[in-house]
């Protein structure tokens, strides 16, 4: 059982706390490099690269990465072979500019990319690229590559956006058109997270559900696949062809160590290189910055960790009693004692980084007074035991998360104590993630979550699919509305903020979204995510990247200094 | 999962009445372990039921101010864990669980072991054959699918992580109560209770499970340690013990990541967890010796 | 012998159905399935979930699921595991050597180890040797096998530097005596266990011998004592032996998987857990398959050599 110590993670894929790919176009900064040291290592004039690819890096993951086909299901830990193996036409760099990648320039209606209002789309695409066996790279990959993640019995993760793509024409061996079902602005930033996947390679096997292609991927990325042992390590080489920067390190290894304690312990001990994705537990964050020989660095991320209710519950439906509660939440001690003070303390759904983010919202403080007030006002009775009862309910209710991460569980029985105090009664009820994240939680089965979540659609701020009242789908909604929202302002809220393409209107309609939030909390805010990552001195390259899903994003051009 | 006992007692039919006095109760004084671990237990068993209400310090109290605080070193004697809770009134709390964990777990394998082992050794043919194949295929799991399996289909609380061990060690003391009857079916005295018309129920109560009743009460002994160290094992996979309820397995569960900072938080509850089932093997040891009447022979 | 061995046959065959009925069922009742971890995500629709549970044909009722995978096994089809999309036979092999590198040598060890406490514990009963032997075996079997494991890495890796903190081998270097080097700290938690269990085997297996007629005719004889022992007594005392070997076969392989999982050893105790917890329902069926046959097998084997070793075992089922 993988241990992660860091409350971030459960027990064997962690609560999604780390979901770069909610984050494109935040803009601010890249590297926060938290330490000294790791802000130093970056300014220094770093020495030029080698002239052909020399080393290796190992990069430890607590997670293993098992899906290969870019297009098939997968968690965020397999993006670090697929961003390696493959190339999407476009991608997005740290302050959130997309970037040309197979094709030559990202379509706008500027340069005419995109036309008829969203409707038309066409793109040129590279020429002289080669997939790793040497077959030319031509527009008829990405054709098949679209058409495949719409193909009936293929398992494709996702068909968002792709499923609104029709009359695919390849017009020249390096520029394709299609056009949209309707007009679909997010698809830019989809494709930036689309790989494209080699015709001539699985257009021969008879399902390519279980062509060899998905156990020994060929792309045009950096790297080429290596060999697998699986349950350990997974080996890249270098691709000498390769059309961008780099690369520089002749291997690449990415390395499986289950347990975030064993993989701190190995990245001291000098095993791995570097670690990365769940990344250092927090309480070995002041030890780690201490180490010789390593850079220790505080991560941008846009996730949140909130206390998400179900309001359906018979006492968490009721307002004062989510403000009680919120107010009786020692953020601080959570923040300072827990996490070390690696976190920052957050009112609001939208990260701190977003244009969208409201920072004027009302500051939560630490009250029990207060908290003790609301409740006694809303009618909530002191009884025998200590628990408060209204019209025969009991305030209680149990609070879940994935087991194993016993940060959060130190969270868990802090927050416990306290409710304590002002006459609630708290249980812990945490189960492993496979169950946590069944239908417990896609069907609003849970009487309350601590998650790390976010609350934004891929490129955007918007958190229809979120807070919208048809988004529950455990009232055969399509969202994600798993506390089970409705409020009708919000709705109309959410629709105006969808149908402006004015960033400015969109802006004040969010901000007074965040107000409503804040007021009505659908979702106990407790704080932003500060992960910390670490790397071995001397590693040239490594660049955290707030819009990319990991940061080995561009290990293409990694090299050491020597 | 290691260190299951009950499959490495050897048990031979055994007929030796357990009295004071008996040589068999001789021989389990003279066994010097057996009287240690005897002693170790109904100690920890006394500190763990009234240790908590002697200290000043609750088990559940957080004082965050006073977390890491090292062993000996302040009002609080073995220290304070990562939320400033007293270390020894969790100990102590956490030996109630655990023990009343390996207690219960022991009761109800011992039960359904008995029950089963007893009717699949009495009726010979159909049901005593698909009774004992039955406990083959049980055995054909690995311990750990069982426990991963059964624990994500309930909620993690005391009752049903004894269910949950009990489910897991039942099958080898069927085993050993199968053989058992199976061999003293034929004996006279059950033949003729058969003989003089005694129901089956009464055959099987009365003449039957007093006379199988030594390896019984060794497996039990050997059971109770198998179970606490079984708690222990499922807290280490995340299926333990809900907080803040204290075990002796979450304990040390909790302390992995503190192992260079805190190495207390784990050596605690480990020594806590080792003594016990030690004592209850001791225990167990000398049981086997002293109800084993070969011994009796020079 | 062969209606014997066919009845046995068949008595096995009959338990390979119970235990996958049984493992089937409770796999699909759990709570949670493999698509959790897409749930988790968050970036996949309900929408697509409900899609790719409906092209996994999971939503399918339970029997008509099992009878599918029934069908695909008798004719030698594992299946495809949902996370690597790899056949669950090739999952397994790929993690069978780990585990058997890591079991074979730490059970060489316990039993070489084991027989000569034990033996030594046996033929000087009650001694000082004895009794530590026999309380060193108790305590080894009452210490909770990760705890010892934390603490051989607090030890001789955090403390010392002297053992790497886990891992097979070194990434990039895969020599024999890093190889070595890494097997050292999971060998010692895997052999202190088994060792103890060796040796108490042993001893009273030794002990039963040492007190039947013909060693006493022979000591009577004025046969050394050394020969005794060794001729004698050791060769009788090993047929007992023969018995457990063969049910320590399923272990072998099935892995130690709390040691595997404190060392991050790469073996089918890992692949099992991390298989379970994704609910990667056709691996697990598989390992568990694998696990019931080598149980059968161990047991088959055991019997078979016991009474090749000692024909006057008649073999009645």
């Amino acid at each position: 059982m993988t241990k992660h110590s860091d409350g971030t993670t459960g027990s064997a894929f962690p609560m999604p706390a780390l979901h770069r790919r909610h984050i494109l176009a935040l803009g601010a900064g890249g590297l926060l490099a938290a330490s000294g040291f790791g802000a130093s290592a970056q300014t220094k004039p770093a020495p030029p690269p080698p002239a052909k690819p020399t080393g290796q890096v190992v990069v430890g993951l607590s997670q293993e990465p098992t899906a290969f086909n870019p297009l098939m299901p997968g968690i965020e830990v397999d993006e670090t072979v697929w961003m390696q193996v493959f190339n999407t036409m476009w991608l997005a760099d740290p302050q959130g500019n997309l970037m040309p990648d197979l094709a030559t320039e990202v379509p706008s209606e500027a340069n005419g990319g995109i036309s008829e209002g969203g409707l038309a789309w066409k793109v040129k695409l590279r020429e002289g690229i080669t997939w790793h066996d040497g077959t030319p790279f031509t527009a008829e990959d990405v054709k098949y590559t679209l058409e495949l993640i719409n193909a009936p019995g293929f398992k494709s993760r996702t068909r968002v956006g792709h499923a609104l793509v029709k009359d695919i024409v390849v017009k020249g061996p390096h520029e394709i058109s299609w056009r949209m079902e309707k007009a679909y602005a997010p698809y830019l930033a989809l494709l930036s997270n689309t790989f494209i996947v080699p015709k001539h390679l699985l257009e021969k096997a008879s399902d390519p559900n279980t062509a060899p292609f998905n156990g020994a991927p060929v792309g045009t990325g950096p790297f080429k696949w290596g060999q697998r042992t699986p349950g350990d390590n997974i080996t890249l080489v270098a691709n000498e062809r390769y059309h961008g920067k780099g690369p520089y390190l002749e291997k690449a290894v990415l390395k499986y160590v289950p347990d975030q304690t064993a993989l701190y312990a190995q990245f001291r001990t000098g095993q791995v290189d570097l670690i990365i994705g769940t990344g250092i537990p927090a309480n070995f964050y002041a030890e780690a910055v201490k180490l010789p020989g390593r850079k220790i660095v505080k991560i941008p991320n846009a996730s949140l960790e909130i206390l998400m209710p179900n309001l359906e519950h018979p006492a968490l439906s009721e307002k004062a009693v989510r403000q009680a509660l919120y107010a009786s939440i020692n953020k601080q001690a959570i923040i300072d004692v827990i996490f070390y003070g690696l976190h920052k303390p957050t009112e609001s759904f939208a990260p701190q980084e977003s244009w969208a983010y409201n920072p004027n919202l009302p500051q939560q403080s630490y009250d029990l007074a207060k908290a003790n007030k609301l409740l006694d006002d809303a009618g909530w009775k002191r009884s025998g035991s200590g628990t408060r009862m209204k019209n025969g309910v009991p305030l209680e209710f149990a609070v879940s998360t994935t087991t194993g991460a016993s940060l959060r569980e130190q969270c868990q029985q802090l927050m416990m104590q306290d409710w304590q105090q002002v006459g609630v009664s708290m249980k812990i009820n945490n189960m492993p993630a496979a169950v946590i994240w069944g239908e417990f939680y896609t069907r609003s089965k849970f009487q309350s979550l601590l998650v790390g979540t976010a609350f934004r659609t891929v490129i955007d701020p918007d958190p229809a699919s979120r807070f919208a009242s048809d988004a529950i789908p455990a009232k055969s909604g399509s969202g994600a509305n798993q506390m089970q929202w409705q409020n009708a302002e919000v709705d109309k809220l959410l629709k105006e903020g969808q149908e402006t393409f004015d960033q400015e209107k969109r802006k004040a309609v969010y901000w007074k979204l965040q107000e409503i939030v804040r007021e009505e909390l659908p979702i106990l805010p407790i704080y932003q995510y500060v992960p910390v990552e670490g790397y071995k001195e001397g590693l040239i390259g490594y660049e955290p990247n707030i819009n990319a899903r990991q940061n080995t994003w561009n290990m293409g051009s990694w090299y050491w200094a020597r | 999962m290691s260190a299951d006992l009950t499959g490495v007692a050897e048990i031979r039919t055994a007929a030796s009445p357990f009295f004071w006095n008996s040589p068999g109760f001789r021989r389990f004084r003279q066994h010097r372990l057996a009287v240690f671990g005897a002693v170790a237990i109904v100690a920890m068993t006394l500190a763990c039921i009234f240790g908590p209400m002697l200290l000043p310090y609750s088990d559940t109290f957080i004082d965050i101010r006073q977390r890491f605080a090292p062993p000996f070193s302040g009002p609080h004697v073995l220290g304070t864990d990562p939320l400033g809770r007293d270390i020894l009134a969790r100990l102590l709390m956490a030996g109630r669980i655990s023990l009343a964990v390996g207690f219960s777990a022991m009761l109800i394998s011992m039960a359904t072991g008995i029950c089963i082992g007893m009717i699949a050794g009495f009726y010979e043919g159909a049901v005593g054959a698909a009774l004992m194949r039955f406990v083959d295929a049980m055995l054909c799991f690995p311990s750990i699918f069982l426990l991963l399996a059964i624990s994500a289909l309930i909620s993690p609380s005391v009752p049903s992580i004894v269910m949950l061990i009990a489910m897991t060690s039942w099958m080898e003391v069927a085993r050993v109560v199968e053989a058992q009857i199976k061999s003293l079916r034929t004996r006279d005295y059950v033949v003729a209770a058969v003989a003089m018309g005694a129901s089956n129920g009464r055959i099987m109560f009365r003449q039957l499970l007093p006379n199988a009743i030594a390896p019984i009460v060794v497996a039990a002994t050997l059971n109770v340690a198998h179970a606490i160290l079984a708690e222990s094992y499922i807290s280490f996979l995340g299926y333990g013990i809900q907080p803040p309820t204290p075990s002796w397995g979450n304990m040390l569960e909790n302390a992995q990541s503190y192992l260079t900072s805190a190495p207390w938080l784990a050596i605690l509850p480990g020594a806590a967890i080792t003594l016990a089932v030690t004592s209850f093997n001791f225990v167990g040891d000398g049981l086997r010796d002293a109800l084993d009447p070969r011994m009796d022979l020079p | 012998m062969s209606t014997f061995l066919v009845r046995r046959l068949l008595q096995a065959l009959v338990l390979l159905l119970i235990v996958s009925m049984i493992g089937f069922a409770i796999l699909h009742l759990a709570p949670g399935g493999p698509l959790s971890q897409f749930a988790a995500g968050g970036d996949m629709t309900q929408a697509d979930l409900d899609r790719i549970a409906e092209q996994l044909g999971l939503n399918r009722p339970l029997p008509v699921q099992y009878a599918e995978w029934l069908w695909r096994m008798l004719r030698g089809d594992w299946g495809l595991s949902y996370r690597d999309h790899q056949p669950v036979l090739h999952i397994i092999a790929s993690h069978i050597g780990a585990t058997l590198e890591l079991m074979l040598t730490s059970t060489l060890l316990a039993m070489l180890l084991g027989a000569w406490v034990g033996i030594l514990g046996a033929v000087k009963r009650y001694s000082v040797f004895d009794s530590l032997a026999t309380i060193g075996a108790m305590i080894a079997l009452s210490i909770p096998t990760f705890w010892f494991g934390l603490v051989i890495i607090y030890v001789f890796s955090v403390g010392l530097g002297w053992l790497p903190a886990g891992n097979r081998y070194t990434v990039g270097d895969g020599s024999v005596l890093n190889r070595i080097h890494h097997l050292i700290g999971p060998c010692i938690v895997l052999a202190l266990v088994s060792t103890a269990v060796w040796s108490r085997y042993m001893r009273s297996s030794m002990l039963e011998v040492v007190n039947q007629d013909y060693i006493r005719t022979a000591r009577a004889k004025g046969v050394p004592e050394r020969q005794v022992l060794l001729r004698h007594a050791f060769r009788n005392a090993l047929l007992p032996m023969i018995t457990i070997t063969g049910l320590h076969v399923p272990t072998l392989l099935s892995g130690a998987l709390v040691t595997e999982t404190v060392f991050t050893w790469p073996g089918m105790g890992r692949l099992f857990l991390d298989s379970i917890s994704y609910r990667d329902y056709p691996t697990v069926m598989g390992i568990l398959m694998f696990t019931a046959v080598l149980v059968l097998l161990g047991s088959l084997i055991a019997d078979l050599l016991y009474g090749l070793a000692d024909p006057r075992i008649a073999r009645n089922g």
